[in-house]
């Protein structure tokens, strides 16, 4: 009988090691205050700003390939758009896991992405929009006032990619001409959005990297720090939470792809892939070709075996992501579907407890007495 | 003649000095702060699962510890009285009364065997009765039990709370009605005692009852879409308004409010923060306390590290101040002021009004993990 590994016995074999490789630990020092600082300035004032840069960019692309579209929409315009909305929304997902600041206030980060919209509010909104076209959904600023739900990316998706929009928006017709002027409204109001991240992001980071005794926000730069590992490990919970378990449902008869994230641009899994490269650079430092290997929270970690398993268990988790199709209902289309998708949670639900343990306990960024075991 | 001075003076505890101070600071001299002789008192944690009544003073200094058999939670102020109630946190089966002044154990209460205390007990204005809230697990019910303080603590009485998981309760101001926070959430001991065995049916609710006849006077709930909001603790103003703090059961990213108004008769209404406070209470509130005006109330939110202040009269957001796992909170005598304790052991006097926080200035509180609520004991 050949031995098969499975991503249990690789992910699991690293830890064996290291719990067989390190003796218990003593009660440890604490880590000082100046050690965060550092990695605040890296994280928050050296990888962050490009990208956002970089979205900022993406949605700007997104928002003019749709206008040029739009002036004489052919099949090749349409493919053009949506392969702009791919782009940015690639972007968008490895960003979005880093909530905080600027990207959750004012509902920012809702009126990029409303999900999930566990009560249809958008298809419902959608609907009485097509049957009115009210011309103040086709002007950006004003659809900026409007419900979060016909803002951002999921309303984009529906123009883009939903039932016969695309072939109304080539042809022209009463229905395509408002699709091309709301979905080109949608574009540019993400590019706005987009700005006001980009030019509000310094002043947060300055405040997360000055934290001190007299600051009434970031008291400490442990304090301040705490927000980036929250980032990590609520990341990590919203994509086994949320865009596993939604389409999971309770067993493989009541799984629906339509109730992932992105699900009729059909990337529902490409998101959770782009998630895992901004979560990633969180620990490690490095975000595309951006950042210094180790400058993370990882520079916290004294312990090289530790950094190196974790590494590993993320890497593996992460190449399952890329090996599987983008969609979830391409998955679950497969025979072994289900399992398939249900493995993956397992993995995303270890590499949380990883951090739990590993990554909060050693960073000491796990939380208090109150905050893990309040009443 | 001379004599009468110098006793006079020697009471003001200021000597010869006094005549040389400018008549402002002289009166300030002649009138005692009420704070400074103020003792803040809570449940506390060690290192080694070691568990603590600890009482400290206006500066933080530690006056006393007092070992408990199990984790704590909050602490019933018998009035005029020397009393103080401490109930084991949910599942809880001990009670202890301990002096005031001195930590030392008075009496003991032991919950009956199909009952678990909550946390929180509270006395009635004459101090005669204690009513602490208790989980009837077997009937996923929750009841409020009364002991006769002037009988050796004898159990007397049991009411229905009008809900399951009930936690905080309080005396109104008429000191004839008790509100209660029922949580909603049914929990087991044979499961922990802790795990929620219900979430996608819980119904948590606010219930008023009187104190003597057990019978509910009001009851208000959430509406059905925030069921998931378990109403967990709250505080009663002079004028009966109630401020509560929820937790919720649901996902991360829900947007629900974590905090409600209470006026009994009307609907619970929620409040909320900004988008980048509200997100940071990590959908999490901790301890609610008003403040000694009744204008200003504070709700501690320990998984985002903060306390959030807010506006009585017009129910708006104040302020926050960032107070790392900070979760005990109690009033000092000034308007918008309060002491925060928090449970990597600082202690923080806030002023909501000027958004200021500054530590207390003696370290041996800093010893302990200070727990879930703060009292504070006037001298």
């Amino acid at each position: 009988m050949i031995f098969k590994p499975s991503w249990r016995s690789l992910l699991l074999s690293t830890t064996t090691v290291l719990a067989v490789g390190l003796s218990a630990p003593g009660a440890k020092a604490d880590i000082p205050d100046e050690s965060y600082q550092p990695v605040l300035a890296h994280l928050l004032g050296t990888v962050m700003p490009p990208k956002l840069d970089e979205f900022h960019t993406a949605t700007e692309e997104l928002s003019e390939e749709f206008r040029d579209f739009c002036s004489d929409p052919d099949n090749g315009g349409l493919e053009d758009t949506q392969a702009a909305y791919h782009a940015a929304m690639d972007i968008w997902q490895e960003i979005q896991p880093w909530r905080m600041g600027p990207l959750v206030a004012n509902g920012r980060d809702q009126h990029i992405e409303y999900w999930p919209d566990k009560h249809g509010t958008a298809a419902r909104q959608f609907r009485k929009l097509m049957f009115d076209k009210p011309a103040a959904y086709t002007d950006p600023e004003q659809l900026a006032g409007a419900s979060a739900a016909l803002q951002g990316f999921p309303a984009l998706e529906e123009v883009l990619f939903a039932d016969d929009h695309g072939d109304q928006m080539i042809a022209a017709d009463e229905d395509g001409v408002f699709l091309c002027q709301y979905g080109t409204a949608i574009a540019t109001n993400l590019g706005t959005l987009s700005g006001e991240l980009q030019a509000e992001w310094p002043e947060f980071a300055t405040a997360m990297e000055n934290a001190g005794p007299d600051s009434m926000d970031y008291p400490s730069a442990k304090f301040a720090a705490t927000d980036l590992y929250r980032a990590l490990h609520e990341g990590l919970l919203i994509i086994s939470t949320q865009k596993l378990a939604r389409p999971l449902g309770e067993n493989a008869e009541d799984a629906r792809a339509s109730r992932g994230e992105s699900p009729l641009a059909g990337r529902s899994l490409r998101n959770i892939e782009h998630n895992l490269i901004g979560l990633f650079a969180i620990y490690d430092g490095t975000w595309g070709d951006v950042g210094e290997e180790g400058k993370g929270l990882a520079a916290l970690i004294d312990n090289s075996l530790l950094d190196r398993s974790f590494k590993l268990n993320w890497q593996t988790v992460s190449d399952t992501v890329a090996d599987l199709p983008p969609s979830v209902a391409e998955v679950l289309d497969q025979s072994d579907g289900y399992a398939t998708l249900s493995d993956l949670k397992g993995q995303i639900e270890f590499l949380t407890m990883l951090v739990e343990n590993d990554v909060g306990g050693n960073t000491q960024l796990g939380g208090g007495f109150n905050a893990l075991d309040g009443d | 003649m001379e004599y009468q001075r110098r006793n006079f003076l020697k009471l003001m505890g200021v000597g010869g000095a006094f005549t040389l101070l400018p008549l402002g600071l002289a009166r300030a001299a002649t009138t005692p702060n009420p704070e400074d002789r103020a003792v803040y008192i809570s449940a506390s944690a060690g290192e080694h699962d070691d568990y603590y009544v600890s009482a400290f003073n206006a500066s933080g200094k530690i006056l006393f510890e007092q070992a408990l058999p199990g984790r704590g939670h909050d602490i019933g102020l018998r009035p005029n009285h020397v009393d103080v109630a401490a109930v084991e946190r949910r599942p809880g089966l001990y009670g202890l009364i301990l002096d005031r002044h001195t930590g030392e154990v008075r009496a003991k209460l032991h919950c009956p065997q199909d009952r678990r205390f909550y946390g929180h007990a509270i006395y009635s204005n004459d101090g005669r009765y204690l009513y602490i809230t208790e989980n009837d697990f077997d009937h996923a019910r929750g009841v409020v039990s009364v002991w006769d303080a002037e009988d050796g603590y004898r159990r007397v009485a049991e009411f229905d709370s009008f809900g399951t998981g009930p936690h905080e309760l309080h005396l109104m101001p008429d000191g004839e009605h008790l509100v209660i926070a029922n949580g909603g959430l049914h929990t087991h001991p044979d499961q922990d005692g802790r795990t929620p065995l219900n979430i996608s049916s819980m119904e948590p609710n606010l219930s008023i009852i009187e104190r003597r006849t057990g019978k509910l006077v009001h009851q208000a709930a959430l509406k059905h879409d925030w069921h998931k909001l378990s109403i967990r603790h709250l505080d009663v103003a002079a004028n009966g308004m109630i401020a509560a703090g929820f937790q919720y059961q649901g996902d991360l990213t829900d947007q629900v409010p974590l905090v409600g108004i209470w006026q009994p008769g009307s609907e619970i209404r929620p409040i909320e923060a900004p988008d980048n406070v509200q997100y940071r209470m990590r959908q999490y509130c901790g301890s609610v306390r008003f403040d000694a005006s009744g204008q200003v109330f504070g709700i501690s939110c320990p998984r985002g590290g903060l306390v959030t202040f807010w506006d009585a009269q017009t129910n708006d957001f104040l302020t926050h101040i960032a107070a790392p796992d900070g979760c005990g909170l109690a009033a000092t005598n000034q308007s918008g002021e309060f002491v925060g304790t928090s449970g990597l052991g600082n202690g923080w006097r806030m002023d909501a009004i000027r958004r200021k926080r500054v530590e207390l200035p003696d370290d041996s509180h800093k010893s302990l993990h200070w727990d879930n609520h703060l009292r504070r004991i006037q001298a």
